[in-house]
């Protein structure tokens, strides 16, 4: 996982999208987004609508520079087994679990 | 899972009606090597990429229903392709989240 | 043997301008700016500064299967034969083989080492050593001082390594400078800051980098959250626009009291209309950019809808210009 390693922001919200100028239409602030699109454009579109942290789901390898631009732009990188859709509904069930707790 | 019932779950439209199409798992994408690369016979397709080269990946991974979302408006080549493969076509309103978290009770596409 | 009386030849001393017309570096190639500081450092630096000072030496009685075993540990291809700091000649790779080809690897190393030498002086500028290096086959050159004494030795790996590092420095200083002359000019006219970044065309690694740059700057200087976000909005689809659909361009950042401006300007191929590619959806991009994750037609209509002004301008077969004004809310000051 790559990042600057500064204290984890809180998800404020969820974007599951591989089209990186739709991901830049979202106005929320701090947003998880969720991708099958390994590539720097994932990284830097998150940096450019403020997002905390990117997974990049199915398993994808991710590439050197991917991380490095990550690490460069300190944005948290998560490479993730599950497909997209799983891990939707695995986050959602945690953070209802949460919000219980 | 009919389209209809799928409809209902996002709280969509049906763009494109076609009988009997139906789905038994869901999977969530845009990037269309990507869901070549991963998505299951009969799964519900949901994404934003609303163009005719969706409906030609559908007919390759073998599925018959796409949730177009963010109220996307679906082009008339791809209606029409849609209804020459006969692929379902429903748009909602939702976020790619929100349809995945409404169809939650189907589970994941596997491959 | 008789008389020792090895011959070493020495480099003249010509002056400066014949050095620089026999240069191996063509300063006209290198234009500008560049080419100043490099003959700059070709004069500066002598050969002293750059030299190996640490020389590996035989004796003269020493016998070649020792050259041998001392130039295969060392790595090198040219041993100088040297007592007391007076050099009498070189051992070299060549002399080795004939050594063993001939089977007199235990004579004496002066009996088969050369002695018609090129050295160089240790005072010479660099600009010199390097027309030496072009006009010899010699991997490396032993340095003399002006007692004749063995100094050092130099090879052209040296050379260049030293020069790289310097030129660094130098560009690095120089960028420095300029950088604060600009804020410098600019604060005594208006308070502003300008930056420029080229885009190139295809190069898809790199997309986005202005951007994120931009946002950074604009985070340094504290403007309002809201305001940045939209600006790295706008400022990534233009540039991601410029990188996939035209000939390549720049992206310009400029920075006033009460605005802040972005504009994006590429060399081509224009916009036929202008209206239809302001609408949402509508895109010229092709199947590989799509299956990259762009091309959703939604750039220039993200860019008018985040920015206070938007003027767009374009000439089939030679410009593109949108230019995204934001205006920076007032803070209590």
């Amino acid at each position: 996982m790559a990042g600057d390693g500064t204290s984890p922001r809180a998800v404020g919200a969820v974007v599951a999208n591989d089209l990186m100028s739709d991901v830049l239409l979202h106005d929320a602030d701090d947003i998880l987004l969720l991708t099958s699109l390994a590539s720097d454009q994932a990284i830097r579109t998150a940096h450019i609508v403020g997002a905390m942290g990117v997974v990049v789901h199915n398993a994808k390898p991710l590439s050197e520079t991917m991380i490095k631009v990550a690490n460069d732009l300190g944005i948290p990188l998560v490479s993730s087994p599950l497909s997209k859709y799983d891990a939707c509904v695995r986050l959602h069930d945690a953070f209802l679990a949460e919000e219980r707790a | 899972m009919t389209a209809e019932e799928i409809c209902a779950k996002v709280g969509g439209t049906v763009a494109v009606a076609v009988e009997g199409a139906s789905a038994e798992t869901v999977y969530v994408g845009d990037l269309l090597s990507d869901i070549m690369g991963h998505a299951g016979e009969e799964c519900a397709l949901v994404t934003i990429q609303n163009h005719l080269n969706t409906i030609a990946v559908c007919t390759l991974v073998g599925c018959s229903v796409v949730v177009i979302c963010h109220s996307r408006p679906v082009p008339p080549d791809m209606a029409e392709g849609a209804k020459r493969e006969g692929v379902a076509i429903v748009v909602t309103p939702m976020s790619q989240y929100e349809a995945a978290l409404a169809l939650s009770s189907l589970p994941p596409s596997g491959r | 043997m008789g008389e020792y009386n090895p011959t070493i030849l020495q480099g003249q001393h010509t002056n400066d301008d014949e050095i620089l017309a026999k240069t191996p570096l063509d300063p006209k190639a290198l234009g500008g700016d560049s080419s100043v500081i490099i003959m700059e450092l070709l004069q500066r630096f002598k050969v002293r500064d750059v030299m190996k000072r640490q020389v590996i030496s035989i004796s003269r009685t020493a016998t070649l299967r020792e050259a041998q075993a001392i130039m295969r540990e060392n790595r090198i291809s040219g041993l100088p034969v040297s007592e007391n700091g007076r050099l009498y000649g070189l051992v070299s790779v060549n002399d080795i083989i004939n050594g063993l080809d001939g089977g007199w690897m235990s004579d004496a190393c002066e009996d088969h080492m050369a002695t018609n030498l090129v050295v160089l002086e240790a005072g010479m500028p660099l600009a010199f050593a390097l027309r030496y290096f072009n006009n010899y086959t010699y991997g490396r050159f032993p340095v003399l001082d002006s007692n004749r004494q063995l100094v050092g030795i130099i090879s052209q790996r040296d050379v260049m390594r030293a020069l790289l590092y310097e030129l660094s420095v130098e560009i690095r200083k120089l960028e420095r400078k300029t950088r604060g002359g600009h804020e410098q000019e600019d604060q005594s006219k208006e308070h502003y800051f300008r930056r420029e970044w080229a885009v190139v065309r295809n190069d898809l690694s790199r997309a986005g980098h202005a951007a994120n740059d931009i946002k950074g700057l604009l985070r340094e200087r504290k403007i309002d959250r809201t305001v940045v976000r939209r600006v790295a909005v706008a400022a990534y689809e233009l540039e991601i626009n410029i990188c996939i659909h035209s000939h390549g361009g720049v992206m310009v950042l400029l920075i006033t009291d009460e605005t802040v401006t972005i504009t994006a300007k590429d060399r081509g191929p224009g916009i036929p209309d202008i209206e239809w590619a302001c609408r949402d959806g509508t895109s010229t991009a092709n199947d590989w950019i799509r299956s990259l994750g762009f091309g959703a037609g939604m750039g220039l209509s993200n860019s008018k809808r985040v920015s206070d002004e938007f003027d767009i301008q374009s000439e089939v077969g030679k410009f593109t210009k949108v230019q995204c004004v934001f205006r920076i809310p007032k803070t209590g000051n």
